[in-house]
């Protein structure tokens, strides 16, 4: 009877998780573990039959030059970002955070581009690149640097930092908005203490600021790198992966080998890599805030 | 209370610095802005001048040109519909998990999660295989399930930690009244948990509201879709109409703008909450 009792299932929590239970086993878990067996297939998207290959797309992924060259894109691309998208989070965090005048207006002034759809963001950006038409041209010359005009989104060189610079003005005020929380969470007697004891301005910001909101940091740095990773709206928008590959990331790679090509199995194997490496950066976000409050 | 303390020379750097940085970041926002009321002459002639008239011409061509209106319903109702489902279900199953702790509570919470970390790009081809098999691929259901779907990791995330700071009295008193569970939590805590719905609609709403991917590939083809998927085929089509693409930017913007302003520390709370916890 008592073994009975124990494994007595809580009927009520059952019936208030049950709808979202549901919805989410159904519409985000079964196709995640599924594409699990797609990857596995030389599935189409289209066609009833598919054919198991094995591990097949897998060998093609880390033996094609595309998925390379989608890769090394993906960490430039990423990178760019989050090292940007943090500094200048930080900085303007620092900056609103001791403005005299005005705090609650520059916060949200420097939110707005946040606000902003992935589509439209890359749409104004691409008018503002144009080489004949541009804002950015036309600004230069009216300005006498008429030599640094150029084609900012056809130079391959420089297309993934063009994309990047989008990325980083819309959202360095999402991450602005977690350092001020972290910030304002600094106490100020312990910044207060050290001023009596002489610190400096940058010596408060070195050694008691900053040790403190580096927990901060590492969720904002492992936020950004995530979504640096699931970049797409702008690349759809502003560059269709182009001029040839040169912009082309593993999610650009992902949906183009899927809907252009026909290759959904393939393209579902490049999304498996793809949570693979976000589980990874997950783990180490972990780990290194896990040593952190160790040492604090 | 902070002591007040005269502005030093440092306050006025730093205030024409942050004015200087705020118009950058303005800049691109304001470009749209005025590039909607120029017609495509002025924009190609001199992209930064302001427009000299008040022109409204590009708006009028977006919606005699394009079915627009469509567009702008079909992203309300998107928008709309699955917020209020995703407030009928969502804080419903964190409730349980945050205030029946247990085995199964325990694991669902872990289980939720997890999903935070799964990119929709990951499993959109068996998604929509699967929304086929349902027959709602095609209609607006299939946004609708997906998106309430996509919100249970973060909903759970966001309600448990406020769940939190939510006082056990009031529900245990409703309790000995003789509330059932189901009553207690939608006329007792649920008004409790307002500030926190509130960051989850906005923040939630404003992800499907810029959303493209989803209505672009699943809403059927030949119609107009969402504003955001319009506004994409429009850069396609329209290559030589950038007047017409800048007036729709600019509705796509205006209703963002209006409920942040009028919401903002919904947008702080929300935004905090979901980076504490990553």
């Amino acid at each position: 009877m008592k073994m009975k009792h124990k494994r007595k299932v809580d009927t009520v929590a059952l019936a208030f998780v049950a709808p979202a239970l549901l919805l989410y086993v159904l519409f985000v878990i079964l196709p995640t573990v599924s594409s699990f067996y797609y990857s596995l297939t030389s599935w189409d998207g289209i066609s009833p039959i598919i054919h198991f290959i094995g591990l097949a797309n897998y060998r093609e992924i880390f033996t094609s030059a595309r998925f390379g060259n989608a890769l090394i894109n993906t960490v430039i691309l990423t990178v760019f970002i989050s090292v940007f998208e943090n500094a200048l989070a930080l900085i303007l965090a620092l900056a609103v955070d001791n403005v005299h005048w005005g705090k609650n207006v520059f916060r949200s002034v420097l939110y707005l581009p946040v606000l902003i759809s992935g589509i439209v963001s890359g749409f104004i950006w691409k008018i503002m690149y144009n080489y004949n038409f541009g804002a950015i041209n036309s600004f230069l010359k009216n300005v006498g640097l008429g030599n640094y005009t150029q084609d900012w989104l056809g130079n391959t060189k420089i297309t993934l930092i063009m994309i990047g610079v989008v990325l980083v003005w819309k959202g360095a005020g999402y991450y602005m908005i977690i350092y001020l929380a972290g910030l304002q969470s600094v106490s100020t007697d312990v910044i207060e203490a050290a001023q009596i004891d002489g610190a400096g301005p940058a010596q408060r910001f070195r050694h008691i600021t900053l040790p403190l909101i580096s927990g901060t940091f590492t969720i904002n740095f492992t936020l950004s790198l995530i979504n640096g990773l699931k970049v797409f709206d702008q690349i759809s928008v502003m560059t269709d992966g182009g001029p040839g590959f040169t912009s082309e990331t593993i999610v650009y790679l992902l949906y183009k080998v899927g809907f252009n090509e026909g290759r959904q199995g393939f393209g579902t194997a490049v999304g498996v890599v793809l949570l693979f490496i976000i589980i990874v950066l997950n783990t180490l976000q972990q780990k290194f805030l896990r040593s952190r409050e160790v040492q604090i | 209370m902070k002591a007040v303390k005269k502005p030093t020379a440092r306050d006025f750097i730093l205030f024409v610095l942050l004015i200087f940085i705020s118009l950058l970041f303005l800049y691109p926002i304001l470009f749209a802005l005025q590039s909607a009321f120029k017609s495509n002459g002025e924009i190609l002639k001199n992209p930064i001048a302001l427009p000299t008239t008040f022109y409204v011409q590009n708006f009028k061509d977006l919606f005699e040109q394009s079915d627009f209106f469509t567009a702008i319903v079909h992203s309300v109702c998107l928008t709309v519909v699955s917020e209020l489902l995703i407030i009928l279900i969502v804080p419903m199953a964190a409730y349980a998990i945050d205030r029946r702790p247990g085995r199964f509570t325990g694991l669902l919470y872990t289980f939720f999660l997890a999903g935070m970390m799964v990119p929709f790009h990951l499993y959109m081809f068996p998604l929509f295989k699967e929304m086929k098999f349902f027959h709602i691929f095609g209609t607006m259901a299939g946004p609708v399930v997906s998106y309430i779907a996509g919100s249970v990791s973060f909903g759970t995330l966001l309600y448990c930690s406020f769940l939190k700071t939510v006082p056990l009295e009031i529900e245990e008193a409703a309790k000995i009244d003789g509330c059932t569970p189901f009553m207690t939590f939608w006329r007792v805590t649920f008004p409790l948990l307002g500030p926190c719905t509130g960051s989850m609609v906005i923040l939630n709403g404003l992800g499907i509201w810029n959303d493209y991917l989803m209505p672009y590939l699943v809403l059927p083809s030949g119609k107009a879709k969402t504003i955001t998927v319009e506004i994409a085929s429009f850069v396609g089509q329209y290559t030589a109409r950038w007047d017409i693409v800048f007036a729709g930017t600019i509705i796509s913007i205006v209703p963002a703008l209006i409920i942040f302003i009028m919401f903002q520390k919904y947008f702080v709370k929300g935004i905090t909450a979901g980076g504490a916890k990553g």
